[in-house]
């Protein structure tokens, strides 16, 4: 079954004087997924994020949200929640204050207490904003964006400035809104948290797409590995494409089940033990390191 | 724009820096010089001359000044951006940002306007001196959003506030001590100068309504040029 199309991009190219920071970009974002835009620096992610939240034009190209421009903020914000990246608060009003004010702005219902539970800032209703600390000033963000539940929500580095527990925290509360059939555009330095939560990836460098489709389609591009710890018997291993770096075997294959078996039969016939045996497709960030390595 | 507006005044209350220069430090200034009225009584425009200053100073002081200072600290702190993440329209978080350093100024004026006439005598015209104190307010608040578009920071704007604020006041007081019989175009002329001619001639009385009126052109062009600076220069998101 294809799901609406919440967010398309067609051909956009965001231009500052002569520079092209974007280029003939095209992407949709269906409901209900979680999308991760991702990009080495300066590939043009946030000038690509401020056009289809609305902040920034376009040079050309088309962008629509929920099937309008997005900077045609009565009809598209009071569905889109926006995680910012870089907090922009009113330093002497109260946690509840803020998201009580943020939160009528953007014209959904909720109560302020509901959403501070959420975050976990409920003990902090009463304190100025400026004198939370970081994590909680971040969580502050997220309790503005995901105040009144919105359809679609963008997370601009989410989780940065986080302990442990408040990331948790803060993925548990996107599943549940998934679950409800949000929408999430994600960008993250974190690319293990794009690998395991994006049902699929934009990979962006130099202003455009190099790869994009889901994280099995992305990874499955470059070989999987397998790796162990070299032994006198290593030298005789069955497979092809096998190197040594600093006393360990690695083994690159685009048949990982396949040569996976072939290596555990070959060891088992020698009575061998294979130490340090790992085996899995290759991650994200070996992919991000091939791009930006170009 | 009311639940910005709101905001806006809880942190003028709870920031002691921004109510005392908007509040305190005007009116304060007024109370001396109308201890001293007498002096400025002898003036060509009599009493007038500290009406036509005082709306300027407090307008100036209290409305212009608070009103870039709060601009300022609102991109600063990256918080204009975030209004604008929301579905409020630009026109409405400027309007909720502007309004309560514009109510204090109006407050100001009207509270020292106040004392002055129990102390000495009512305005011949009150009608006259409203319309001439809201044409002000308009004509600043567009150079408050212009001024904010070339300031930093909240420090910075006790820098870029001063050619307008002294400047202003200036005019007000030039032509209060001189009058407006020499030099008249180019007194009316100034950012200020005729609403300053209308405040003095609605407070002593003795002019036509319909030729104190034509002293609002200039401060209406004024007020076009205000808003076409403030399109061009104000911006949401300090420079990177």
């Amino acid at each position: 079954m294809t799901r609406e199309t919440v967010i398309d991009v067609h051909d956009l190219t965001v231009r500052y004087g002569t520079f092209e920071a974007v280029t003939g970009l095209s992407f949709e974002v269906r409901r209900g997924e979680l999308y991760a835009l991702l990009g080495t620096n300066g590939a043009g992610k946030s000038s690509t994020l401020e056009v289809i939240e609305g902040h920034r034009s376009a040079s050309s190209g088309e962008v629509r949200v929920f099937g309008e421009p997005p900077t045609r903020r009565r009809s598209v914000r009071p569905r889109t929640g926006i995680m910012l990246q870089e907090s922009g608060f009113a330093e002497d009003l109260t946690v509840r204050e803020t998201l009580g004010l943020i939160g009528s702005l953007s014209q959904r219902e909720d109560r302020p207490e509901r959403v501070l539970d959420v975050v976990g800032l409920a003990p902090k209703a009463g304190t100025r904003v400026s004198q939370l600390s970081g994590g909680e000033k971040r969580r502050l963000d997220f309790a503005t964006a995901i105040f009144g539940s919105p359809e679609l929500l963008f997370l601009d580095e989410p989780t940065t400035g986080l302990d442990i527990q408040s990331r948790d925290a803060l993925w548990e509360t996107v599943d549940r809104l998934r679950e409800d059939g949000a929408t999430i555009v994600l960008t993250t330095h974190y690319l293990e948290e794009a690998q395991q939560r994006a049902d699929r990836v934009g990979l962006m460098h130099r202003g455009r797409f190099r790869m994009e489709g889901t994280v099995a389609e992305i990874t499955r591009t470059l070989p999987a590995t397998i790796s162990f710890r070299a032994t006198a018997e290593s030298a005789e291993i069955p497979l092809d494409h096998v190197r040594r770096d600093d006393g360990t075997v690695l083994v690159e294959t685009h048949a990982l089940q396949g040569d996976l078996h072939r290596l555990l039969a070959w060891a088992d016939e020698r009575d061998l033990e294979l130490l340090e045996l790992e085996a899995g497709p290759t991650r994200l960030d070996n992919v991000f390191r091939s791009i930006a390595n170009d | 724009m009311l639940p910005i507006a709101r905001s806006e005044f809880l942190q003028i209350v709870r920031n002691r820096m921004v109510f005392v220069s908007a509040t305190i430090v005007p009116v304060g200034l007024s109370f001396v010089f109308i201890s001293q009225r007498e002096v400025f009584a002898q003036s060509p425009t009599g009493v007038g001359l500290l009406a036509g200053a005082f709306m300027m100073i407090l307008i100036s002081m209290g409305l212009y000044s608070t009103a870039v200072t709060t601009l300022a600290a609102r991109r600063q702190t990256l918080f204009l951006k975030r209004l604008r993440s929301t579905a409020v329209s630009d026109g409405a978080a400027l309007s909720g940002i502007v309004i309560p350093p514009a109510i204090i100024g109006i407050v100001q004026v009207t509270a020292v306007l106040a004392v002055l006439a129990s102390i000495d005598a009512p305005p011949a015209e009150p009608l006259l001196l409203v319309v001439s104190g809201l044409a002000l307010v308009l004509m600043m608040l567009g150079f408050a959003l212009a001024t904010a578009g070339i300031t930093q920071s909240p420090e910075h704007a006790q820098v870029t506030t001063l050619p307008i604020t002294l400047g202003a006041s200036a005019i007000a007081f030039w032509i209060g001590f001189t009058g407006t019989e020499e030099l008249t175009p180019l007194k009316r002329l100034l950012p200020g100068g005729a609403a300053t001619e209308l405040t003095i001639s609605a407070w002593n009385g003795g002019a036509e309504w319909g030729e104190s009126l034509l002293l609002l052109a200039p401060t209406a062009g004024w007020i076009v040029v205000a808003v076409v600076l403030a399109k061009s220069m104000f911006r949401w998101e300090p420079r990177r």
